[in-house]
């Protein structure tokens, strides 16, 4: 049926809406940026490599969150293991001498292993994810004071170069490459996050895995009752959420070069306001990855608005977010209610 | 068979917990349940006090959390709204710190306004929350999220991110006084929770509130006014962390809008689940709502005795709940629902 449709019908889906009204409430927030502050060099390509580059972490996050989000869960303890993780990196590099590929690995089977039980507390025992994953949270964030409640600075080469990697942005000119100016670049996080948001939009659509997850979100039961594998879907999506927490872990210690246990503190809320920004419903079945990283474009922007001003307290920032949540959620509201009326 | 319906009950389990916690603590520490009397503060000291002491903010919390969670939702900004009547409650009571630049046993508002302004924000606060899930028909968890987002940032502009001190003697006595032997913030948390008890189990609110929260068409087509149920319940809970706010920052004699209030609205949902409130919705306990918060704490205090940090309390705190939450959970009490049959099958053979 679906390949039948016209191309116009496909991109007037109200399934889109959302995408859209991300989308255009972007481009709306950043134009009003580049005309406010254009003198101060906000429409540069600099700028918006540096919206990527400040985000990274929470965009590789948001990632993960999004297929959670769709199966109608919840995880809170992305924030708290993406710390751990940064823990695991600056104690074992600094205080106990590991390469730091040995501790990326260890933290992996921490992220993947906590996020497999939590999933599997979750399905088999039926208590709440928000329970769960906030008992997760809990946990890691208390191992996290238990390796050390100081901030541990990373200092090694195999990190300083990772860190320090970065592709300059270049142009064709006078019949040569040269770099761009102001001088802007793309570094590994932001690889990494660009290769998570592809991976997550192929495992959505393309794949049987993540078709179940749509259906389990749409409505548990009935895809239960239709033979599909609730039960493993469910592990491996917070599985995969775990993967997707170190891996914003690994990219949160490149960013800042040190661990501390308190980091990240409060950044699941921020990684599930992004998600609803970019158009995935709290109550599961809706929501893509394209939505996910306008999403995190979207929220990014308005720090870097604030920065541009130079005069309001960042405190702006966190009212701004609300209300755009606000927005978003009327939006889904109407659109919701919209569609059911055309049903 | 009486037994058998104990063992099924959460709130059974609850108490277990905290009972064995305490009698671990107990044997850590034989002088654990002496209580003395200070007559200089005339307050009874002792660890036991301590306990239901320090965990007055999230049992008031908690008692406005239990009827959001028996309606089926979840409020996420009280954390933030504790942090707002901080804020207010130090800006009317310090107003310009420019012009009144010591901090000293002085208010620059009259009294009234420090303690009544934050309560009425707070409750108009939990009045948006309320309004935005019964009129605009968002999920509670959503629609909190907004506040808790931006609460802080609020409480931050309030006080133009400036941290306020006072030394007002009236303020003091919400957090650090006594009446009656007992420390002030136990006072007001018995009061909170005689209240709560008796509105909603004296009057047929209660029964409103688990009646929406079980199916809340079925309960509007019985004559429910499921909007003013919501309504209610959002305002309550938002008042109630406006006194926890109160409590909190006279504590301290200080706002801190970046610290109070933390992860608040994360142990009051614990603290209702493990009193035994299923977060689907539906029936609650406020009794096991109070030895939820009291587990809380006390696991807090627990640790304290073994002299690990204490932001490393969190570990403990999640390996001792997760403990009692697979035993609360649905397969593990149809196990011992199972063996109770049995056992009876047995004997009546």
């Amino acid at each position: 049926m679906h390949n039948r449709q016209s191309l116009l019908n496909r991109i007037t889906n109200p399934k889109y809406i959302m995408v859209y009204a991300t989308i255009g409430i972007f481009l709306i927030v950043y134009a009003f940026g580049a005309f406010m502050y254009s003198d101060k060099g906000f429409l540069t390509i600099r700028t918006f490599a540096n919206l990527f580059i400040d985000n990274a972490y929470y965009g590789i996050s948001a990632v993960g969150m999004t297929m959670v989000l769709i199966t109608g869960g919840i995880d809170l303890s992305v924030g708290a293991v993406a710390s751990l993780t940064g823990m695991f990196i600056a104690y074992g590099t600094t205080v106990l001498g590991l390469h730091p590929m040995t501790c990326i690995l260890a933290s992996l089977v921490m992220g993947v292993g906590l996020g497999l039980l939590m999933g599997w507390v979750i399905h088999y025992l039926n208590v709440p994810a928000f329970i769960t994953t906030l008992t997760g949270m809990f946990f890691a964030r208390g191992v996290c004071s238990l390796i050390s409640r100081e901030s541990i600075d990373i200092h090694h080469p195999f990190i300083d170069a990772l860190a320090g990697w970065k592709i300059y942005l270049m142009k064709y000119a006078n019949g040569q490459w040269v770099r761009i100016r102001p001088i802007a670049f793309i570094n590994f996080n932001v690889i990494l996050f660009v290769i998570m948001i592809i991976i997550g939009t192929f495992i959505l659509q393309r794949t049987r895995f993540g078709r179940n997850i749509y259906a389990i979100g749409g409505n548990e039961q009935s895809a239960s009752l239709m033979g599909l594998p609730s039960g493993r879907t469910k592990i491996l999506v917070y599985g995969f959420n775990g993967l997707c927490s170190v891996l914003a872990g690994v990219s949160y210690a490149l960013y800042v070069k040190s661990g501390w246990n308190l980091s990240l503190q409060g950044g699941e809320l921020e990684v599930i306001t992004c998600a609803v920004i970019g158009g995935t419903l709290l109550t599961g079945g809706v929501g893509s990855m394209i939505g996910t990283l306008f999403g995190v474009l979207l929220k990014s922007v308005i720090p870097a608005l604030i920065t541009f001003n130079g005069n309001l307290l960042s405190w702006w920032g966190k009212i701004a977010t609300g209300l755009l949540l606000l927005l978003f959620i009327c939006i889904q509201r109407f659109v919701v209610t919209s569609a059911g009326k055309r049903k | 068979m009486k037994v058998s319906r104990l063992m099924q009950s959460k709130v059974t389990w609850a108490v277990i917990a905290e009972a064995l916690i305490l009698i671990v603590c107990f044997i850590i520490r034989p002088d654990f349940f002496s209580i003395s009397y200070q007559p200089s503060t005339g307050m009874l000291y002792g660890s036991l006090i301590d306990i239901v002491n320090r965990s007055a903010e999230i049992t008031i919390i908690s008692m406005g959390m239990t009827l959001v969670i028996a309606l089926g939702g979840t409020d996420l900004s009280v954390g933030a709204l504790v942090a707002v009547a901080g804020a207010i409650s130090l800006k009317f009571l310090r107003w310009d710190v420019l012009t009144y630049n010591t901090p000293g046993d002085y208010t620059v508002y009259p009294y009234v306004l420090v303690i009544f302004v934050p309560l009425i924000v707070c409750a108009l606060m939990g009045l948006f929350n309320g309004f935005l899930v019964a009129k605009g028909g968002m999920q509670p968890i959503i629609a909190t999220l907004i506040l808790m987002v931006c609460g802080r940032g609020v409480a931050q502009i309030l006080t133009d991110g400036k941290q306020f001190t006072t030394g007002y003697s009236p303020f003091r006595v919400i957090g650090q006084g006594s009446f009656m032997y007992l420390p002030m913030p136990i006072i007001i948390t018995i009061i909170v929770v005689v209240a709560v008890a008796l509105f909603t189990r004296k009057t047929a609110f209660g029964a409103f509130v688990e009646s929406v929260g079980v199916n809340p068409s079925a309960s509007r087509l019985s004559g429910i006014k499921a909007d003013t149920v919501i309504l209610i319940v959002f305002m309550i809970t938002g008042l109630l962390s406006g006194i926890a706010g109160l409590i909190y920052s006279s504590r301290i004699m200080s706002n801190d809008s970046n610290n109070a209030g933390l992860n608040f609205e994360m142990d009051a949902i614990l603290a209702v689940v493990i009193g035994g409130t299923n977060m689907a919705g539906g029936k609650f306990s406020l009794a096991g709502t109070v030895v939820g918060s009291l587990i809380i704490r006390t696991i807090v205090t627990f640790v304290y005795y073994f002299g690990i940090v204490s932001e490393a309390t969190m570990a403990f705190k999640a390996l001792i709940i997760a403990v009692v939450i697979v035993l609360q959970s649905e397969p593990v009490r149809e196990y011992f629902a199972k063996r109770a049959r049995k056992k009876e099958g047995v004997s009546h053979a």
